[in-house]
């Protein structure tokens, strides 16, 4: 048993310590009283001081999650309170996704923009019997004049003339030595809309940003424009680890904004007798 | 608002204490350590946790009287006192039936 004066001492101061770790509201109420209630006990003679001590341990543990998990839902987890920042987090979710789907699409449209000039001036140029390799040498700048343009490594547009049966004519590009024919499918659609704009993946890594259009006059024949897509792939995911980290911070602010209004807002009434 | 039952333990032991008159903290916890007052061991987290929503149920009120600037004093409402003894008696049912079960020997204090 624990009798003597310094060890009821080092005990209460103890506890002193331990009622910190209630919430802040609960111990202006109560620690006062929880401490002099401690004192009362240990000055018991006919409690036994090991049991009690037992007692005030097990007391102390479960309290201290029981009033913590009381305060955290009477403050930032009161229904209203939560429902709000839902409401909140589910607007800004929306708009940031909104932002990133317009700015990214934004992206990809301003990518066919020297394409679809080029596309153009091809199919015009064959369609008035331009041969396909002059059309093509048209379209070349200077510096591209004598040499193909790496279809994966350049960043610079290029023009491929095929004919109506989608076999190449001309090309002002190659990727790996040759001149990838186009897809089935999309000389389908463009024989029957006229145009398309496509990312075309001549190869798996590969991501160009496509115009297609189809050769008026008798011989037919499609004109493609098309430039490698990874700078602008590049920006798009910029654009969406920008607007993922305003997310992030967006909900930061909501949640730790709801927790402080929760907080500060919460004051429980203590009834006391007229 | 008249608390439903059954009630925790904790409730039980400080509504019957109280029923005998204002009660500081320690006299409520040395009370419940009885069997006559619910034979639980209680500590003043507890307690006052306890304390704290029955006061803003209206079952309990803390009074203004009190012999030590640290020591507050608590009294049964009128609410507190209904609810005590819907409890009891709901307690005294399952005694009884019990009793008739043969689960208790007549006459025994249970």
């Amino acid at each position: 048993m624990i009798r003597s004066f310094d060890s009821c001492q080092i005990i209460e101061q103890a506890y002193a310590l331990a009622l910190y770790l209630y919430p802040v509201w609960f111990r202006s109420r109560y620690a006062d009283a929880m401490k002099q209630s401690l004192s009362d006990a240990l000055a018991d003679p006919a409690l036994p001081k090991n049991v009690f001590l037992r007692t005030l341990l097990k007391d102390l543990v479960e309290s201290l999650i029981k009033e913590n998990l009381v305060m955290f839902r009477e403050t930032v987890s009161r229904p209203v309170l939560l429902y709000n920042a839902l409401i909140l987090m589910a607007l800004f979710t929306a708009l940031t996704l909104g932002f990133v789907i317009i700015e990214q699409s934004s992206l990809r449209q301003s990518a066919n923009d020297p394409q679809l000039g080029m596309a153009t001036d091809l199919a015009t140029w064959l369609s008035r019997g331009t041969s396909p390799a002059a059309a093509v040498l048209n379209n070349q700048t200077l510096d591209h004049i004598n040499d193909k343009t790496d279809m994966d490594a350049s960043l610079s547009s290029f023009v491929i003339a095929y004919d109506e049966q989608g076999k190449v004519l001309a090309s002002s590009a190659e990727l790996d030595g040759t001149v990838p024919p186009l897809p089935s499918g999309v000389l389908a659609f463009v024989r029957q809309h006229g145009e398309e704009r496509v990312t075309w993946a001549p190869r798996r890594d590969v991501r160009i940003a496509s115009v297609i259009r189809h050769v008026a006059g008798p011989q037919g024949g499609f004109a493609l424009a098309g430039r490698n897509l990874r700078e602008i792939e590049s920006r798009k995911d910029l654009v969406f680890k920008q607007a993922a980290l305003v997310w992030l911070g967006l909900l930061g602010i909501i949640s730790v904004g709801t927790f402080i209004f929760g907080w500060l807002s919460s004051s429980p009434k203590r009834v006391v007798a007229a | 608002m008249v608390a439903s039952t059954p009630l925790t333990p904790a409730v039980f032991a400080i509504l019957l204490s109280l029923a005998g008159g204002d009660r500081h903290g320690y006299a409520m916890m040395k009370d419940a350590r009885t069997p006559e007052g619910g034979g639980i061991a209680m500590g003043p987290g507890t307690l006052y946790g306890t304390l704290e929503r029955l006061m803003r149920d209206g079952l309990v009120i803390e009074t203004e009287v009190s012999d030590d600037e640290r020591r507050r004093y608590y009294r049964l409402t009128n609410a507190g006192r209904v609810s005590l003894e819907a409890e009891l008696n709901r307690l005294d049912s399952a005694v009884s039936a019990a009793r008739q079960r043969g689960l208790l020997p007549q006459g025994s204090r249970l």
